[in-house]
């Protein structure tokens, strides 16, 4: 066959997946957010466990998957429902939490409407929570695009001990042109990537904009950030009902002379509710199980010995994983700095913003892993007569940042965006000067952006790192290896077959990961909420 | 006088007119003409209103006096030095109620002087100063959260005043907040303005409602047509504090009715 017309299919065999892999998050997590807002129960088990999940990389699960889906289901099945769980789990997650949080936020009155009409769970879907979660499903495609594309590059292939296994799509065609070294074939391959990739990018903005336009409630609500509860709606319907003795009246009026007419369909609506709420239960209970039951099956499956290896490893493990902490570090001092900065001029001027952000946007939905070792191939000579041996550690830290940078950069440039003219105004009025600007007001204002921005930076430098750490024979005969690097362990580790290493480290990472997540992002997330609400010092009736 | 002010663009230092719009013409994007050819001018404690029907451009004249926008022909001087862009000398009150969240009431009046450079001790004691002029005292611990309505839009005229400006651009103040609450603020306001405790000279209120208009304002500027421009720049004689129920008082609402109710009409 021939080989451009293998290279358009492996693209859309990627893209496909991709696309594919993000419709079924979407349509999941649809059932998912309704259940949440119908149990207290399935709503206290799921949404914690998302929050761990996407804050977990998406490498945590890479041993797991080849544990599960390639040695006990194996063959082509196998090897492709592995690729496409770790795409999954790269893309569903902010999905997920956006439909949740759309669904949680539904004006009551909009939701009263649905009752008062008695619709049935679908209808509700249908009408009225499907369409209010377009415009988050809309803005959290972007993300999912981009980590898609990031985590195909290096899922559709794979090896564990001597055995290599295979995804059909752009990203095995381009490993095995570097094999090759068929380099005039991988700039094709790239260059027809770059294509798909910008034509997705332009009618996903187009979407957007198509979907903020039609399905944006046109009231002067504020905008509802993550997790946070519509307050002034809420406290005014409650006012209303609380303190107007007129809306009080007509309630005690409604009910008394419709009792008879409506007593049939109260129950029906009761019996509704309550199938609803021990579904939830049900569902909730059900997971709660399956985890327990995974959980154990895992620890008595493992020998002793094992867990004695194990636990003697650990030391080293957790040394390494300072290491990568310490990288991780760096990546978000400058990712975070340069967002400030490039992303505050971005956002204040209008030429610099319509050049830059499709650029910035497409360049984020470009996997790096593609790319790199071109960079890589062009720059070593350079970099290593002028830094030694410290130029591991240089390409590593650099994979990361291009990996990583844009989620703060979006993020805040989001934010800023989002901040009430009004600001704007204020700035411009008392002559305020940069430092000033940011310190008293940008940086406050989109404080729960930025806190948003670097929980995302944080997790997709540890795919940058988990890609860079080990690389071997990244371009010829050179190979990117760091000398330590919790990365590195894992990679190693899979590669030769020690699955147990591998999974026992992402486990530790995993859960250094979740407490890092429960004692520090979600208290500043929680503080971003509750002080730093931008949209809260703007008081309109 | 900020720096901001063009000084080699002087006017007329000798004017007598605090602020001075002259000849104002603007166009929307969109190619609408909002303004032709709009003047006015105002002394030194002048309380002055925009009035005008919905959508006649009032709060974008607002925007042009205090240099937000730029007007296509025409210009607007602070004591006779024309304004390029937004100064401090001239500070804006929006319609919504702004204030900053993350910050005290003491906080968010204290803004405008961190801004200056003024040292945190004497920013403190000019902030207090302002809240207590506003009526906040014992409330300046308080977040902007937890305040009601005309609380915060106290907090907010207190930062603007901080700020020190000549001038206040009032974009419908009260229009957020219940007629109990605005009516209080509105009796207070005059005195907190024109008190000696602040350096203001000039206070604009843009507003929709007539009776507010003519309790508070010495002169009233009437907008109409399309594009707008000043069709009528009334005097408020009647003496302070103002009843609205006094013939006088009416008759003056009379008058404003007879220069809003004919449809607006392009001029040409």
């Amino acid at each position: 066959m021939n080989i451009f017309l293998i290279m358009i299919l492996a693209i859309f065999a990627t893209t496909g997946r991709v696309f594919f892999l993000i419709f079924l998050s979407i349509i999941t997590g649809w059932f998912l957010s309704y259940a949440s807002v119908k149990s207290k129960l399935f709503e206290e088990i799921y949404i914690p466990l998302t929050e761990i999940f996407e804050s977990v990389p998406v490498i945590s699960f890479f041993p797991i998957v080849l544990m599960i889906f390639v040695i006990n289901i194996g063959g082509i099945m196998g090897i492709e429902l592995a690729v496409d769980f770790l795409v999954f789990t790269a893309v569903v997650w902010n999905i997920w939490m956006g439909e949740y949080q759309a669904f949680k936020t539904v004006p009551n009155e909009m939701v009263e409407v649905s009752e008062n009409l008695n619709m049935g769970i679908l209808q509700k879907l249908r009408y009225v929570y499907i369409p209010f979660s377009i415009p988050r499903v809309a803005a959290n495609l972007f993300p999912s695009v981009s980590d898609g594309y990031f985590y195909i590059a290096v899922s559709e292939v794979f090896t564990v001990g001597t055995t290599q296994y295979h995804a059909f799509g752009i990203g095995s065609l381009l490993v095995e042109f570097y094999s090759k070294n068929e380099m005039n074939y991988v700039f094709y391959a790239l260059l027809f990537q770059a294509i798909i990739v910008g034509t997705v990018i332009i009618l996903l903005r187009k979407y957007s904009k198509y979907a903020v336009a039609k399905y944006t409630l046109d009231t002067d609500a504020p905008i509802i950030r993550r997790g946070r509860i519509n307050v002034r709606t809420t406290t005014r319907i409650i006012s209303t009902i609380a303190k107007n003795p007129v809306s009080r009246l007509a309630g005690y009026y409604r009910q008394r002379s419709s009792y008879r007419v409506k007593k049939e369909e109260f129950e029906k609506e009761e019996r509704r509710f309550k199938i609803g709420k021990y579904t939830g239960y049900s569902a909730g209970i059900i997971i709660l199980i399956l985890i327990l039951y995974a959980v154990v099956r895992l620890i008595i499956s493992i020998k002793f010995n094992t867990w004695h290896e194990l636990i003697s490893v650990t030391p080293e493990i957790l040394l390494y994983m300072a290491f990568d902490y310490l990288r991780v570090l760096i990546i978000l001092f400058f990712s975070v700095i340069i967002a400030i900065f490039v992303g505050y001029y971005i956002a204040m001027h209008r030429i610099a913003e319509a050049i830059f952000v499709p650029v910035i946007q497409i360049f984020s939905s470009f996997p790096p892993p593609l790319y790199f070792p071109i960079i890589f191939g062009i720059s070593y000579p350079f970099v290593y007569h002028y830094f030694g041996e410290l130029y591991t550690d240089l390409y590593v830290l650099f994979l990361g940042f291009i990996s990583t940078f844009y989620y703060v950069f979006y993020s805040y440039w989001i934010g800023i965006k989002a901040l009430p003219s009004e600001y704007f105004d204020i700035m411009k009025n008392l002559n305020m000067g940069l430092l000033s600007k940011l310190k008293n007001i940008i940086i406050p204002g989109t404080f729960p952006y930025l806190i948003a921005g670097i929980t995302s930076t944080i997790n997709s430098a540890w795919g940058g790192l988990m890609i860079g750490e080990y690389w071997p024979y990244i371009v010829g005969n050179k190979s990117l290896e760091v000398s330590n690097g919790l990365m590195k362990f894992i990679d190693i580790n899979t590669v030769n077959g020690n699955i147990a290493y591998a999974a026992w480290a992402s486990l530790l990472l995993a859960i250094v990961v979740a407490i890092y997540s429960i004692l520090f992002t979600k208290k500043l997330m929680d503080l971003a909420k509750k002080k730093y609400v931008a949209e809260e010092g703007i008081f309109a009736t | 006088m900020s720096d901001l002010l063009d000084a080699g663009r002087e006017k007329h230092n000798n004017s007598n007119y605090i602020l001075e719009a002259s000849g104002i013409d603007f166009t929307y994007s969109n190619g609408y003409k909002v303004f032709e050819n709009v003047n006015i001018q105002l002394i030194e404690n002048t309380f002055a209103a925009i009035i005008g029907p919905s959508g006649i451009g009032k709060s974008t004249l607002l925007r042009i006096l205090g240099g937000f926008l730029k007007p296509d022909a025409g210009s607007v001087y602070l004591k006779g030095k024309k304004i390029q862009k937004p100064t401090s000398d001239i500070i804006l009150i929006h319609q919504s109620i702004v204030t900053f969240p993350w910050m005290t009431a003491i906080e968010n009046v204290m803004m405008p002087l961190k801004v200056k450079k003024v040292p945190n001790e004497i920013a403190e004691e000019k902030a207090m100063k302002y809240l207590e002029l506003v009526g906040l005292q014992g409330f300046e611990n308080l977040y902007p959260k937890e305040m009601s309505g005309g609380m915060r839009q106290r907090v907010a005229i207190a930062r603007a005043l901080a700020a020190e400006p000549t001038v206040f651009l009032m974009d419908e103040p009260f229009a957020h907040l219940d007629e109990l609450t605005a009516e209080g603020l509105r009796q207070d306001i005059y005195n907190i303005l024109f008190s000696p405790e602040t350096p203001l000279k000039v206070v604009v209120l843009v507003s929709h409602n007539l009776t507010e208009v003519v309790e508070l304002a010495d002169q009233i500027f009437v907008l109409n047509n399309i594009p707008a421009t000043v069709v009528a720049n009334v005097s408020v004689t009647i003496p302070r504090p103002r009843n609205p129920r006094t013939d006088e008082f009416n008759q003056m609402l009379d008058n404003l009715y007879i220069h809003l109710t004919p449809p607006r009409v392009k001029t040409r």
